[in-house]
């Protein structure tokens, strides 16, 4: 079997000469016969030759080749045609290679650190809560006594302030962390674990962008001391841009995690057990280590540590295992609340772009179905010569079929240049790390290739049957080519108009609270260390000072600040349905602050303990069609594990942006905590524009204690922030809906004229016998009202569905938003009978006696 | 003629030394008494496949007219195959004749 296999390779190396001789050999034996003057061969040398060379089983291989030739010189021919289809697929697939490419990075392809497979990411779960990050104490316990890892790193962000008063943000890591992932240098070290001891000079490593950026690429910056919230820092290296610290934070810096306090002034992050501060943990495999024995005794060592620090876990407490190795595994950080941890939204993006790439392909393939089909009316005359002269319907197919092959397979190139370099762009606007390499890997290749095949067969394989039939049967498909192109044309018009609209309502309309009056005046108490007694004379005093400001109406304090990324949700049930609300304890003064109407009963008094005040939406969510004054809600226990249960003081209205990972804003406030001091910002209301107070708040913050930095921001640069990464996603839905809605008019306009063109003479024999114009007309329209019709409908329901997973970024518009829909159908409408009159116009200019003889 | 029974006829005129192409048709023709006329359209991609499944060689070589001709020598596989192949003829012969004499 496997000489069989050697002989025919072989012969295949050598089948030129084989051929020769075989041809030399066949004419020595026809020249014998004919001297012996019996039984002279008869018949097609070239066949007969043919058939001996094909028991080797290597036709295919010169059809293949054949064909290939033959497809390469068609396309030349026509290269109108070529370059048309090719752009149209390059966009097709090049949207599909962007959105598996994102898809890759993300989920497929391995971190570019050392032994990514061993990587475990550490989140805190209890039945009753979830925390993304551990804390310090927890971290450094698990670190001294797990035995399934062998290694256990840490990181933590802060924001401080360079000596120019400029932020930066950085990163506190352990000081394994660089050896452990094999961190690539530029100039200088990593961080090693002798940084984190006091009696070290303080270090500091750069990130790649930051030494560009702030130090214009100075290759002599190692021995350097920068000032960092005051205290000195020696660089000790620069990492290069593709070091991956296991974060997707790109962080300016990275310092010692146990010089947290030294850097910040008052700092309890090595000692606090509150879950306030947090960890994210990461461990490494102990080689035959399994992933379910490391959470195995990871829930020992919590169940150990409880008996040693009962405050530092929680009841029933464990820590989830995830894998680490991959971009995916580094998100959702900072996420922590009660009940049961909701799943990421980046599933919801995933679908949705998968969603939409989709169906642009679809479009894209129609669309060329629709143009082969017409290519195909063109070709009838070489179809039939080809079958004349022999070739089998199979043969024909499979010629027609390598052609849109070699077409998808030149699109499909095409595609994922463009589709590489489009994912390039959006991941550096939506400021992605460096170390998420967007160059195409194997991975990539591999599917625009096989996108290719898939396509080729797709849009091909019905014009290919129909022309090889060589009949002008009136078969369904021109219909179905143009309903394919409405429908999925329109999805993709629909959800890019329902975006475009979310971003224009969320930065133009009333999100429900005042964005233009409004400054958020984040001390950071908690990290510098105030106790809630501190905390909160601090903040006594500095709403004094911050209301005497010029320009000042009032101030309030919140632990939340309306749009900043901190969330704390709180699962609960009302009467059995259950509800995730968006927490926020608020002092009296925060409706009125930010702008918050108060519909019914009062805000709180300072008396208030289990008061609750709840946001329009809330209210018909859990009561329906009831007043909530007085009305309970079970927000969870006390130590005896009795029930606490707050009661409805007043009804606010509803704000209409909701944190993008609760898509309904169901706002619950409660009275500030006697421990949550430390954690409050303050919200300053002005009279005129806050941007002019920010330095002036900053001011009076720092002239109470020289040692902090506070965060300070209007609320319309939290809000356009927000409402950037939407813009972007709505800029490139747009584009991708533009370019289909121009698909399916060119598609509906291709395919009318086509008609038109095949119909020549029975239109001339309709005039010639008193049609009227109209008349002609209506012979096309009918024919493609209803495909069209029944395209917008499937369009509009599939929009319908899409939309629901798009929610999250609409900012309070509903997906089913009614004039959206009547605008895009409408247009839709125009652009389809704009398309359909134009070519049918044509059919009238027809002579009678010219179109009769047309053939 | 079977493609079967035409390896078969060519792999038994070769047992007796190498031939070329044409003499292989013309010494079946010969041998069958002028009966089995051997086609050049079935005879060459026979003769390939003899050599696909290596039971024999080709050279070239020259005629006894001074011609240059490709000749077929039986390999020690073609022999075996030859073998294996009379000797499943003869019995299936055979059960056919002796189902021929009885029913």
């Amino acid at each position: 079997m496997l000489r069989e296999l050697f002989r025919r390779v072989h012969y295949l190396v050598t089948r030129r000469r084989r051929a020769r001789e075989l041809e030399d050999e066949m004419a020595a034996h026809r020249a014998m016969a004919a001297r012996d003057g019996s039984a002279v061969p008869f018949g097609d040398e070239l066949r007969l030759r043919e058939d001996a060379q094909d028991v080797w089983g290597w036709a295919w291989l010169d059809h293949l080749s054949q064909d290939l030739r033959f497809a390469f010189r068609m396309l030349r021919r026509s290269p109108g045609f070529t370059a048309v289809a090719v752009a149209v697929l390059a966009i097709g697939i090049g949207a599909n290679v962007a959105a598996f490419g994102f898809f890759n990075l993300l989920v497929l392809r391995p971190l570019p650190v050392r032994e990514p497979d061993t990587l475990l990411r550490l989140e805190r779960r209890s039945p009753s809560a979830y925390n993304g990050a551990l804390s310090y104490p927890q971290m450094a316990f698990v670190r001294d006594h797990a035995t399934t890892l062998s290694a256990v790193m840490g990181l933590a962000t802060a924001r401080l302030t360079d000596s120019d008063g400029r932020p930066v943000s950085a990163q506190f890591v352990t000081g394994n962390l660089f050896d452990e992932l094999g961190a690539p240098m530029r100039l200088g070290r990593g961080l090693v674990p002798r940084d984190a001891t006091p009696a070290a000079d303080p270090a500091v490593v750069l990130s790649h962008g930051y030494w560009l950026r702030r130090f214009g690429g100075d290759p002599s910056i190692v021995g350097r001391v920068l000032h960092l919230n005051g205290r000195p820092a020696t660089v000790v290296g620069v990492a290069e841009p593709r070091f991956s610290d296991l974060s997707l934070d790109s962080p300016d810096l990275w310092l010692p995690i146990e010089r947290h306090p030294f850097y910040v002034a008052g700092s309890v992050f090595l000692t606090d057990v509150s879950g306030n501060e947090g960890v994210r943990a990461f461990g490494r495999l102990r080689p035959g280590a399994t992933p379910a024995a490391a959470q195995a005794e990871l829930r020992g060592l919590m169940n150990a540590l409880r008996r040693e620090r009962p405050d530092a876990v929680w009841d029933g407490e464990w820590l989830l295992t995830l894998p680490a190795g991959y971009a995916t595994g580094l998100m959702d950080g900072g996420h922590r609340g009660s009940g049961q941890a909701p799943l990421g939204e980046i599933l919801t993006v995933f679908g949705l772009a998968g969603a939409l790439a989709l169906l642009i392909l679809a479009t894209a393939c129609a669309n060329l179905g629709g143009l082969l089909l017409a290519r195909g009316v063109a070709r009838e005359r070489e179809m039939a010569i080809r079958a004349a002269i022999g070739a089998g319907r199979a043969r024909l197919v499979r010629q027609l079929l390598t052609e849109s092959l070699v077409l998808a397979l030149l699109g499909s190139a095409a595609g994922l240049a463009c589709g590489s370099a489009v994912l390039r762009g959006l991941m550096a606007l939506s400021g992605a790390p460096p170390f998420l390499d967007t160059t195409p890997d194997w991975r990539v290749v591999v599917f625009a290739a096989v996108a290719a095949w898939a396509v080729a067969l797709l849009f091909g394989l019905t014009p290919a049957l129909q022309t090889a039939r060589l009949r002008r049967s009136r078969t369904a498909a021109r219909e179905v080519l143009i309903g394919i192109q409405v429908a999925t044309s329109c999805v993709l018009v629909i959800v890019a108009s329902l975006l475009a609209r979310g971003v224009v309502s969320a930065s133009t309309s009333d999100p429900g609270f005042d964005v233009e009056h409004v400054l958020s005046v984040d001390p950071g108490l908690r990290a510098h260390g105030y106790t809630p007694a501190q905390a909160s004379a601090f903040l006594t005093t500095l709403t004094m000072r911050l209301e005497r400001l010029p320009g000042v109406r009032s101030v309030a304090l919140a632990t939340a600040a309306p749009l900043s990324r901190v969330t704390w949700t709180i699962g609960t049930e009302v009467d059995g349905r259950p509800l995730s609300l968006l927490a926020n304890h608020v002092s009296p003064a925060f409706f009125t602050t930010m702008g918050i109407p108060l519909l019914q009963g009062r805000t709180f008094t300072r008396q208030d303990t289990r008061a609750l005040i709840v946001s329009d939406a809330l209210a018909r969510r859990a009561w329906p069609g009831l007043s909530p004054l007085g009305r309970q809600i079970v927000l969870g226990e006390d130590e005896a594990g009795n029930e606490i249960a707050f009661t409805v003081v007043g009804l606010v209205g509803s704000s209409r942006l909701p944190n993008p990972n609760a898509p309904d804003a169901l706002d619950a406030y409660l009275p500030i905590e006697p421990d949550e001091p430390p954690l409050l910002v303050a919200l300053v209301r002005t009279s005129g524009p806050a941007r002019s107070l920010v330095s002036a708040a900053g001011a009076a913050t720092r002239s109470l204690d020289p040692g902090l930095f506070p965060e300070v921001a209007s609320l319309r640069t939290w809000l356009d922030r927000r409402v950037q990464s939407t813009s972007y996603m709505a800029m490139s839905v747009g584009a991708l809906g533009l370019f289909a809605l121009l698909l399916a008019g060119l598609g509906i306009f291709g395919l009318v004229a086509y008609a038109v063109a095949q119909r020549t003479t029975e239109i001339g024999v309709r005039m010639a016998l008193g049609a009227r114009p109209h008349d002609v007309l209506l012979v096309f329209g009918r024919r493609f009202v209803g495909p069209i019709a029944i395209g917008l409908g499937a369009g509009v329901l599939g929009a319908a569905g899409l939309s629901q997973l798009l929610r999250a970024q609409l900012f309070g518009l509903s997906p089913i938003d009614p004039s959206t829909y009547a605008a895009a159908t409408g247009l839709f409408v125009v652009i389809a009978t704009l398309a359909t009159l134009l070519p049918a116009r044509r059919a009238l200019r027809i002579e009678p006696v010219t179109a009769l003889k047309h053939e | 003629m079977p493609q079967g029974a035409l390896a078969l006829l060519i792999l038994r005129v070769l047992r007796s030394g190498p031939l070329h192409g044409y003499a292989i048709a013309q010494r079946i023709h010969a041998l069958s008494d002028d009966v089995l006329k051997v086609e050049e359209g079935a005879l060459y991609p026979a003769l390939q496949r003899i050599l696909l499944k290596g039971w024999a060689t080709a050279e070239w070589d020259t005629s006894e007219t001074n011609r240059k001709v490709r000749s077929y020598r039986l390999t020690a596989a073609g022999r075996r195959q030859l073998e294996h192949e009379m000797a499943s003829y003869d019995r299936v012969t055979r059960a056919i004749q002796a189902v021929l004499r009885t029913a």
